[in-house]
């Protein structure tokens, strides 16, 4: 079969908040417009809505059809995509796998949540039916339990400190600085971290991702479908693939191997022919401390044990080796759930074709995105490169 | 309680999970297929009730339903088969939750569906002491 070519020509976003004045319907639009007005030519042939919780959220389901109509792209086939918080990222993957095969030529892809309009407990509740209703939710724990259950697991067996743990927080508040876009745009101190409330301990809450609203959203098409759009502003998927382990962390053998990331990162690097060395950047999924750590060693970036420590010795500072979360990752710019993966592959985008401003990773050739459902039950990982 | 939980009542009041007819590997939360051989024989079974704590946390922001038992000890208890079973530890000194901790399996009352609603019981463990 003969491969064609993907890429993403243009992205747009809302800022991650808490958008009172927005519904679910407000921000995918608004994400959406800003995306499709790069590309005033292009009319895309399916639409592809990342999605977790819109039911919970919002009352509302049916997120495919609700926002292709709301554009105007009635006739269009338009799905929701729920892979927890990869829904995102599994959205933008459907979309570039038709792409890429010729089965149609651009789509767009919009990833949205609504989540303030929730009570905190009840985004716990809405978070948590990522695990296991019957041997997870029943017994009272929440997705941050879980995390916490295994950040200890973590730290003990691989002597991590408190500080080590919180180098990867401080370096997404660090990188959100600049980032219009990011939920919290304030650089913290690793003292901030320890000094935070208890969540699940050792988890405090500047271990975790934020709870907040947004949309984002991109267009791929191939070669056919971006006749039209400019090729300095495309950035062009070089590979992508998703994974998934034993469903939940605690029926895995070894509860530190995320072996979904590690396998969808290894096949999707393989597409693109690329060796690990060559990544220039990776946006990373850190919705707690201690996932972004591992995360990094299934990537085989950081050694086992070694990615809080890596973190804090600096290896992935914007001015690193190898900048991670280049606008503030999960932690910083936010963690709208199933928006998360197309803010990155957005960002990526960004990268690419020159467009991060304060954020901008001199001389960036390739990217890749990690978004992650559940303690790695699924993961979802993209590459990408300039088109040019 | 739902009817979601009454159904699997048995796993609750009495772990009960499975065992692989062919290789007999043992298996909590139940599996429809052999993680060890790959049968798809599987019977149900119940587990020891004893094991130790693998990990733990101390959950201060509990979803809906548990707000009154907050902050309370979640644990991985690896049991003597090798199963590992996520629940509360309950009745046990705060500092005596540690990694390693031999626990017990006891039954307790899990939460309460609202004012009127149904009280679903359930496994936890307790400390050895």
């Amino acid at each position: 079969m003969a491969r064609r070519s993907a890429y993403v020509v243009s992205a747009g976003f809302t800022k991650v908040a808490e958008h009172w004045e927005s519904s679910i319907l407000d921000l995918s639009v608004e994400a959406a417009r800003k995306a499709l007005q790069g590309v005033p030519k292009l009319a895309p042939q399916q639409v592809f809505v990342g999605n977790m919780f819109s039911s919970a959220g919002a009352s509302q389901e049916h997120m495919g059809a609700l926002v292709a109509s709301a554009l105007g792209l009635e006739g269009v086939p338009a799905f929701k995509v729920e892979s927890a918080c990869s829904s995102g990222a599994s959205a933008f993957n459907l979309a570039y796998s038709l792409v890429n095969s010729g089965a149609i030529d651009s789509a767009l892809v919009v990833g949205v949540e609504k989540m303030r309009d929730l009570e905190p407990e009840a985004v716990s509740q809405a978070l948590a039916m990522a695990e296991s209703a019957e041997y997870t939710q029943f017994v009272g724990a929440t997705f941050a339990a879980l995390n916490g259950l295994l950040a200890r697991h973590y730290m003990e067996r691989m002597d991590v400190s408190r500080d080590e743990l919180s180098a990867l927080p401080v370096l997404d508040h660090a990188n959100a600085v600049a980032a219009g876009h990011a939920q919290f745009r304030k650089a913290i101190t690793p003292e901030i971290v320890a000094r935070s409330g208890m969540v699940a301990d050792p988890l405090r809450l500047f271990d975790c991702a934020p709870v907040g609203d947004g949309a984002a959203a991109v267009v791929v098409a191939n070669d056919s479908g971006a006749s039209s759009a400019k090729r300095a502003k495309m950035a062009k998927v070089l590979g992508g693939k998703v994974s998934t382990a034993r469903f939940s962390v605690y029926e895995r053998d070894d509860m530190l191997d995320f072996t979904a990331t590690r396998t969808a990162f290894k096949e999707a690097l393989k597409q693109s022919g690329l060796s690990p060395q060559k990544v220039d950047f990776v946006e990373l999924h850190d919705a707690f401390s201690v996932v972004g750590a591992l995360s990094l060693e299934a990537m085989g970036y950081s050694k086992k044990g070694m990615g809080s420590k890596d973190a804090k010795a600096g290896k992935y500072g914007l001015k690193s080796e190898l900048p991670v979360n280049t606008f503030g990752g999960l932690k910083a710019r936010g963690h709208p759930v199933g928006a998360t993966g197309v803010y990155q592959i957005a960002e990526a985008y960004l990268q690419l074709t020159d467009q991060a401003g304060g954020n901008q990773v001199e001389g960036a050739e390739y990217g890749v995105t990690q978004n992650v459902g559940g303690v790695d039950t699924t993961s979802v990982v993209h590459v990408f490169g300039r088109a040019g | 309680m739902a009817i979601q939980y009454w159904r699997i009542r048995d796993r609750y009041y009495r772990l009960v999970g499975s065992k692989c007819a062919k290789c007999k590997a043992e298996f909590f939360p139940p599996v429809y297929r052999c993680r060890k051989c790959g049968s798809d024989d599987i019977k149900d079974a119940e587990m020891p009730k004893t094991g130790k704590i693998l990990t733990y946390t101390v959950l201060h922001e509990p979803m809906p339903g548990f707000e009154a038992q907050a902050p309370f000890p979640l644990a991985l208890v690896k049991l003597e088969n090798g199963a590992t079973v996520l629940t509360q530890i309950v009745d046990s000194p705060e500092e005596s939750v540690v990694t390693g901790a031999k626990v017990r399996a006891t039954l307790r009352r899990v939460r309460v569906d609202g004012d009127s609603g149904q009280i679903a019981y359930g496994y936890k463990f307790v400390v050895e002491s």
